[in-house]
């Protein structure tokens, strides 16, 4: 029998999760998947949607807290996030359908821990931290450190993820989410890169690049990375470290796409994701979401 | 080509309570004392059951029954041939074969008790090559078909359930003799249906009657089917169809009816079955079937066909169904609307352990079109002749001759050509990235006993009480306006009663795109007879001949003389009945000598032929395969339009149908033979966000031979060439044609980049 409370404040969801509950907002993964049979819902859920607080959204000079019950949506039509943390903004216009998005929450998605994820390539490439609320206090770590295998995080099942926080971004930074896509709308990822650069002068001065859908968990590439670090960005420099991603990659055969296909898309939107940072680091329009800006005979 | 009378935009009356959800759908209907159903369905695609046991499942509290083959007659059944029981006896035969049903006080416990039904199994190899099971060594998916009931003119022969061929001429000959020759090979997966409303069904029984009211396409063949394997008479069925939430064929034929219908029975409580979306896509036999299309066409230098042969495998699946035509029909579409001198097409129709292939929107239609289409375009690079030229010098006109001899009466396969050229604006400057293909399709129209009663009420309104079936086509929903015109009325004063094996006359129901040519014709004969009684009474009540009266605007006046007249409500209030009932006489597809076909299922003429043009715009993504349709033109041959509404949300609806076949929308089995992609993630349909600027023609030629006012059907044709069109369009791009449908992202960027790397 499955039993229910709802949590007013974030220590009486705490509470729960100790005694063994497990949280829902959303519901968008939970509710979805017991009704398509994939995993019946747990015995008992907490109801974390009305705490005071957690659904805000709030710059400071040190960056941008989002709190856990920020919705797709909010993020989508946020102006700061829109211009400086683009990604995001790129990666939360895609994620399900509308519903979805008005519905499901920043917090669901980051503890589904889907490698599919869209949220989380730009969260990593972001440099995104996660705040937990344990019973003994809160609880930071960087989002690198949370996510270990499919559906599978370092979080005890005590702590609730209260807040992502994406630290300030420097000048001339410009990100980018790109996904391949078979139709325009209600998709998932089958293959997907998030880039940020800071350039100076003309030159990337740091690279950040992630793939999704293409290893057990949302990843950043390195080698990718300081293929694009030191250069101008110009076409061998995004070659290379879209050659690295797609080398990075560890992509599966399945029915949405042959292990092969999904290597070579992976240098693809790779290479769209880092052209469209450093265009847009360099003031260019892309408009969001990249993943529809940078199809077809784009560059 | 004549025009349509003037009609104003007729907006169906189910439109708002669908659109606002006011509207009642099967699974919105509770019975007090209800149970629910759930089945048990085969734990492998091909094995021997050995044993069953239900003991554990009828111990679980709130279990009412679990029914097995030991509890319903044993009775076979199917459509041309008899292959199927309601539950499986000796073996499974494919994974969504029903072995047990479980009714019990909810959804849960019953999904709960079916899990610990015991089913032992010896497992076979699964029979999935449906090509080779045609080989004389493979082993047999129904061991005993020759002991089957089955329709002499299939040649049921083991694994073939049915062989086919069109025959005109020597092609053999023909072919030895022409000046080019194209060799051409194409695969097709099998797709589905996919209606968005998951069907259900609640029976109820009072006495020895039983009412059933499930989301079927066809409540008649639903009613037949229930009599005939729980071996009752057919008086004692009724069936009634809340509203549909689609179909697009995946709910014709009889499917779980008799099940809950059993269950209802055995527990004396109603019952409701309401399919998960998995189930939707497991367990109907029902998809559109996979196809090898081998096709080879001989031309002289000058565009003519002078010789086509071609050899076809279709995948049938486990069970036959109501698609045993599905080989001849497939035939006939590798023809096409072509003059061709010489034909010879063999095309098999193979059992296999998959799921049974069943009428979806033109079955065999789409695939062998996307193929014939693709093949033609070959051809005319062969001839190095424009594509549109060739097809401009061979598709067929009136006085042409069809592909086994039929004859064709005037017929608008060329003028649709023009127009979807003229729509599309076919050699205009273009992007790199873009390219316009174009496709040619038909399908036939079909003649079938329908029939309709028409009365009016005394407020002076009308009702139409019909047995046909409205599967969100707005077939039904436009009878008003046939009423209306032969009565003077307006289509706003009708209301229907449809829907109910009871009410109505014996229908086909919504399959084959033939309400309106069928039921269209039965209504307006049922709306003459009430005009003829009107005429009676109004001649009576103004004292004056019947030939001096004009019958409009709800008014029956004197010529000459409007003062002296009479209202319809004025004559109906009186409570003189006044009624009418109608079939009238059903069109026959022209008499050809077809003596040298094989498997002869009536489809060697097309009755009425709907001839289609679309052209397709297209954009090719060159690094990733993606396509995206940017703009559609159809062209249709429809013959006269009743509401031009209705035509074309049809054509904007199957043309999107037709994108998703061409580019997305596939079911694949493992080896097993199980389906990879049973769910709406990754069964892909098109949305409303991939919809391309979609314009629209109608050549409206007043068809002889054909349904009322010379119209013909509409609901079917408009998914037929898009395929093709969208293939000829990628070609283009590509360099070479995609040999498999769909042309999913991955298969055009193997054909850009030289397949994948091993």
């Amino acid at each position: 029998m499955t039993g229910y409370i709802r949590a007013n404040t974030v220590e009486e969801a705490v509470a729960a999760l100790a005694a063994g509950a497990r949280p829902i907002a959303g519901g968008t993964d939970l509710v979805v998947g017991a009704r398509q049979g994939k995993q019946s819902l747990p015995d008992a859920l907490v109801g974390i949607h009305r705490i005071p607080g957690l659904g805000a959204i709030t710059e400071t000079d040190a960056g941008i807290d989002l709190g856990t019950l920020v919705s797709h949506a909010a993020i989508v039509s946020h102006p700061a996030i829109r211009e400086r943390y683009t990604a995001l903004a790129d990666a939360s216009v895609l994620v399900g359908s509308h519903a979805t998005r008005a519905q499901g929450t920043l917090g669901g998605n980051v503890m589904h821990a889907s490698p599919a994820m869209d949220t989380g390539a730009p969260l990593l490439c972001l440099g995104g931290t996660a705040t937990f609320a344990t019973p003994s206090g809160d609880r930071t770590t960087d989002l690198v450190d949370l996510w270990t295998g499919p559906g599978e995080t370092t979080a005890g099942p005590d702590e609730l993820l209260v807040a992502v926080h994406l630290p300030a971004s420097a000048q001339a930074t410009g990100s980018a989410y790109v996904r391949l896509q078979y139709r325009r709308h209600m998709e998932i990822a089958v293959v997907g890169a998030a880039a940020a650069v800071i350039l100076d002068g003309g030159a990337v001065t740091r690279a950040a690049i992630a793939i999704t859908a293409l290893a057990p968990v949302i990843r950043r590439v390195e080698s990718a990375e300081q293929a694009l670090t030191g250069t101008s960005g110009g076409a061998p420099a995004v070659e290379a470290a879209a050659q690295a991603a797609a080398d990075a990659a560890r992509p599966i055969d399945d029915v949405r796409a042959s292990a092969t296909y999904r290597r070579a898309m992976a240098a693809v939107v790779t290479r769209r994701a880092v052209q469209a940072a450093i265009a847009r680091a360099r003031g260019e329009e892309i408009p969001i979401p990249a993943t529809e800006s940078t199809q077809g005979s784009w560059r | 080509m004549t025009m349509a009378p003037e009609r104003t935009p007729f907006i169906r009356s189910d439109g708002k309570e669908k659109v606002t959800g006011a509207g009642r759908y099967t699974a919105d209907l509770n019975l007090t004392g209800q149970l629910h159903a759930k089945f048990r369905y085969a734990d492998h695609p091909h094995a021997r059951i050995l044993s069953i046991d239900t003991a554990a499942a009828r111990a679980l509290p709130g279990v009412f029954a679990v029914l097995t083959w030991e509890d319903v007659p044993d009775v076979l059944y199917g459509g041309s041939v008899n292959d199927r029981r309601l539950f499986a006896k000796e073996k499974v035969r494919w994974e969504g074969d029903i072995v047990a049903a479980v009714a019990a006080r909810t959804a849960d416990l019953a999904a709960e008790a079916a899990g610990l039904i015991d089913v032992r199994y010896e497992v076979l190899p699964p029979l999935t090559d449906f090509a080779a099971n045609a080989e004389a060594d493979a082993q047999l998916v129904h061991e005993a078909w020759a002991d089957y009931e089955a329709d002499e003119n299939l040649g049921l022969s083991g694994n073939i359930l049915g062989h086919s061929s069109i025959v005109k001429g020597d092609a053999d000959a023909a072919m030895a003799g022409a000046d080019v020759v194209v060799k051409s090979r194409y695969v097709a997966d099998a797709s589905q249906g996919a209606p968005i409303e998951p069907r259900a069904i609640v029976a109820d029984w009072q006495g020895d009657k039983v009412t059933v009211w499930s989301s079927t396409q066809v409540p008649f063949a639903a009613r037949s089917g229930i009599a005939h394997t729980l071996n009752i008479p057919e008086s004692q069925v009724r069936i009634i169809v809340p509203l549909l939430g689609g179909g697009f064929g995946s709910k014709c034929d009889f499917h779980f009816e008799a099940h809950v219908a059993a269950l209802a029975r055995a527990t004396r409580r109603p019952v409701k079955l309401v399919f998960s979306r998995r189930e939707e896509f497991l367990a109907p036999d029902h998809r559109r079937e996979g196809m090898i299309i081998e096709l080879e066409t001989g031309a002289s230098r000058d565009g003519r066909l002078v010789a086509r042969r071609g050899r076809l495998i279709l995948d049938k699946g486990a069970y036959c169904g109501e698609g045993g035509f599905f080989a001849q029909m497939a035939a006939m579409h590798a023809c096409g609307p072509y003059q061709i001198d010489a034909v010879n097409v063999d095309s098999y129709l193979n059992y296999s352990n998959q799921q049974p292939s069943g009428s979806i929107r033109a079955p065999t239609a789409p695939q062998a079109c996307w193929a014939l289409e693709q093949h033609m375009d070959e051809l005319a690079a062969a001839l190095e002749m424009d594509p549109a030229e060739l097809r401009r010098r061979t598709l067929i006109g009136e006085g042409d001759e069809g592909p086994a001899g039929q004859v064709f009466e005037e017929i608008g396969a060329k003028q649709t050509l023009e127009a979807a050229l003229d729509m599309i604006g076919y050699g205009r400057e273009l992007p790199e990235d873009e390219a316009i293909g174009v496709a040619c399709g038909w399908w036939p129209s079909f003649g079938v006993p329908s029939g309709a009663y028409v009365k009016l009420n005394r407020d002076g309104t009308g009702t139409i009480v019909t047995g046909a079936m409205e599967s969100g086509t707005g077939a039904v929903m436009g009878l008003p306006l046939l009423a209306a015109e032969a009565l003077g009325m307006k289509a706003e004063d009708f209301s229907i009663l449809y829907q109910d094996t009871d009410a109505g006359p014996w229908d086909m129901g919504s399959s084959g795109s033939q309400t309106t040519f069928n039921n269209g014709r039965a209504v307006v004969e049922a709306a003459t007879e009430v005009r003829e009684k009107l005429l009676d009474l109004a001649a009576d009540d103004l004292e004056v001949s019947r030939d001096d009266l004009v019958l409009a605007d709800g008014t029956l006046s004197v010529k000459g003389s409007p003062d002296s007249s009479v209202t319809i409500a004025t004559l109906a209030g009186s409570g003189e009945p006044i009624l009418g009932k109608g079939s009238g006489d059903v069109p026959e597809a022209p008499a050809v000598d077809a003596s040298g076909c094989v498997g002869r299922l009536g489809l060697e003429s097309f009755l009425a032929p709907q001839l289609i043009t679309q052209a397709a715009r297209v954009k090719l993504d060159r690094d990733t395969g993606v396509i995206r349709v940017l703009e559609v033109a159809a062209a249709h041959d429809s013959g006269v339009i009743v509401n031009r509404i209705g035509a074309d949300g049809q054509v904007y609806g199957g043309v999107l149908m037709g994108i998703g076949q061409a580019l997305s929308e596939a079911t694949w089995f493992d080896d097993e033979g199980r389906q990879l992609n049973p769910g709406l993630l990754d069964y892909k349909l098109q949305t409303a966000s991939d919809a391309p600027e979609i314009n629209i023609r109608w050549v409206e030629i007043d068809t002889p031979n054909a349904g009322p006012n010379g119209g013909k059907g509409v609901g079917e044709p408009p998914s037929v060439p898009t395929p093709g069109a969208i293939g000829n369009a990628i070609a283009k791009l590509v360099g070479r044609p995609i040999d498999r449908l769909p042309m999913t992202p991955e298969r055009v960027w193997e054909a850009i980049h030289g397949g994948p790397e091993e």
